[in-house]
């Protein structure tokens, strides 16, 4: 990989933390203003939420870094009746926007809070359609490793699992000092957090081996991933499925178990950050490989 | 409608000397590294030992000119996200490096390798099909240079009821895919993309 490469990467890893980060953001605020109310819904979840529009900003920046002529970046939309490209920048940018949009009304409490809430739902239907399209983007018929189910749903579950991560650590940081419904309502919210981590990782941990024995049957440019895959990247391959084990199923767990001890903000936190962190690792991994291993077919 | 344009090239004349390959980058200037016209050297076949003594069996080789094949479903328009590509009338597939920006993703698609990047100019690159000298009712410039006469030009509908439809010599990609504006007469020993059981030769010259 070089440095055009990475740029591509760290587009996509950023562009889906950002997503995958507000659609579970809303879930749990809805889910926090229906316990305790409003006002301390937008209390817990505004942390988090000022992250979505430097990191979604900074994938946009990233992706000029993979383009030959990025001045010529704005020529990227005529195209969106055929390429999946095309739609991908669209997505990414008017994502942007209606973050940026929603995030202003939260930090100016303006606009009402249901015309807030309104634009929130509309930017997580951005958001969603957009991880989505990251996925489409490489169902490529000539690239048949990536050419799969396994890819758009992969990608879905890898944003949501580092969302959920994500949002995890950005409630446990908040934690301290809570009492009575607000300290319920929280611990509740985390042990959902965890849970849908340990569920979307046992999602990858299907699809995975579902996806390779596809691959091997394939012949060809699919086998010849397959063969890279567990060949030369083959240490870095397995050392993902680590990470992911241990920071979305090890630490997820003990964070579930310790969501409703008070008095253990401090651990929370930790374990909280640290899932988040070896979730977003197994991300990056999973897309250099995916990015390493693709043959195409033909000359 | 113009009739869609096609190169031709007869398997049974052609050497592998790479002439067509040599007077496309001359034409196009193009830099090192980039070679809208690609020459592939082909072979299979294996040698049996039978009691110490190795007999060849089905031993093969043949090459392969080829280049943008100018497709009637080209793929790298349909992904292309700036609409930089664009299909003639009269068939030719052509860049607009005006309107590339050079994501490459053209390049992740085509199944015969044919848009390439151009370091120099940051955009990408592929055959035009001398589409200038073809507009003066000209051929194009790998057609005019081999030395065997080996290549053809012209509409393809001509080309197919003069020689035929063979399109997948391999290691070329089944035709299905996007549907190449080419035609090819193999020899005798010519694989096609369904049964390539050989091997790419010289890799370090393409
Ligand atoms: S050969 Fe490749 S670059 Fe040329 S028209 Fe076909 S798909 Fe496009
Ligand atoms: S590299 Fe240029 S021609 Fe190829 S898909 Fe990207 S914008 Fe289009």
């Amino acid at each position: 990989m070089n440095t055009r490469e990475w740029a591509l990467l760290a587009f996509t890893i950023l562009g889906q933390t950002a997503a995958g980060l507000m659609i579970v953001l809303m879930i749990v605020r809805a889910y926090l203003a229906g316990k305790a109310g409003n006002e301390v819904a937008d209390r817990l979840t505004n942390r988090p939420l000022f992250m979505v529009v430097p990191i979604m900003a900074l994938a946009l920046l990233a992706s000029l870094f993979h383009l030959g002529s990025p001045l010529n970046i704005v020529r990227a939309v005529p195209n969106i009746a055929s390429s999946w490209l095309s739609r991908e920048v669209v997505l990414a940018v008017t994502f942007l926007v209606f973050a940026a949009l929603y995030t202003y009304l939260q930090w100016r409490k303006a606009g009402g809070e249901g015309f807030r809430v309104v634009i929130g739902w509309i930017t997580v239907i951005i958001a969603a359609v957009y991880i989505y399209a990251i996925g489409m983007v490489y169902m490529i018929v000539t690239q048949p490793s990536w050419n799969t189910l396994a890819t758009p749903v992969t990608l879905i579950a890898g944003s949501l699992l580092i969302g959920v991560l994500g949002m995890a650590a950005g409630l446990a940081v908040g934690y301290a000092g809570l009492k009575g419904e607000e300290m319920k309502a929280i611990s509740t919210a985390l042990q959902g957090l965890a849970l849908s981590a340990i569920v979307l990782l046992g999602i990858e941990f299907i699809v995975l081996p579902i996806y390779m024995g596809y691959l091997a049957t394939q012949g060809g440019a699919a086998l010849q991933s397959l063969t890279m895959m567990v060949g030369p990247y083959g240490a870095v391959f397995f050392f993902r499925l680590l990470v992911l084990f241990v920071g979305a199923g090890v630490l997820a767990a003990y964070l579930y178990r310790n969501a409703s001890v008070a008095e253990k903000e401090k651990t929370l936190t930790t374990l909280a950050y640290s899932a988040f962190a070896l979730a977003l690792l197994g991300e990056v991994l999973g897309r250099f490989i995916f990015y390493a291993t693709h043959y195409r077919i033909g000359i | 409608m113009a009739k869609q344009l096609a190169f031709y090239v007869d398997i049974n004349k052609c050497s592998g000397c790479k002439a067509c390959q040599v007077a496309c980058k001359d034409k196009s200037s193009l830099p090192v590294g980039v070679r809208w016209r690609r020459v592939f050297q082909y072979e299979g076949g294996e040698w049996i030992d039978q009691s110490g003594q190795m007999i060849p069996s089905n031993v093969y080789a043949y090459s392969v000119s080829s280049a943008c094949m100018h497709c009637a479903k080209p793929i790298c328009m349909d992904v292309c996200p700036t609409s930089a590509i664009s299909k003639r009338d009269d068939g030719i597939v052509l860049i607009n490096a005006d309107m590339c920006i050079g994501c490459r993703y053209c390049s992740w698609a085509c199944p015969y390798g044919a848009p390439q990047f151009n370091e120099e100019l940051s955009v990408m690159t592929k055959c035009d099909m001398c589409h200038d000298l073809v507009d003066m009712g000209e051929r194009p410039a790998c057609v005019e240079a081999c030395p065997y006469r080996a290549m053809d030009f012209g509409a393809l509908d001509e080309l197919q009821a003069k020689h035929g439809t063979f399109a997948d010599p391999a290691p070329l990609p089944d035709p299905s895919i996007t549907e190449p504006a080419v035609v090819y007469t193999p020899n005798k020993v010519t694989k096609s993309s369904r049964n390539a059981n050989g091997r790419l030769m010289n890799l370090e010259e393409l």
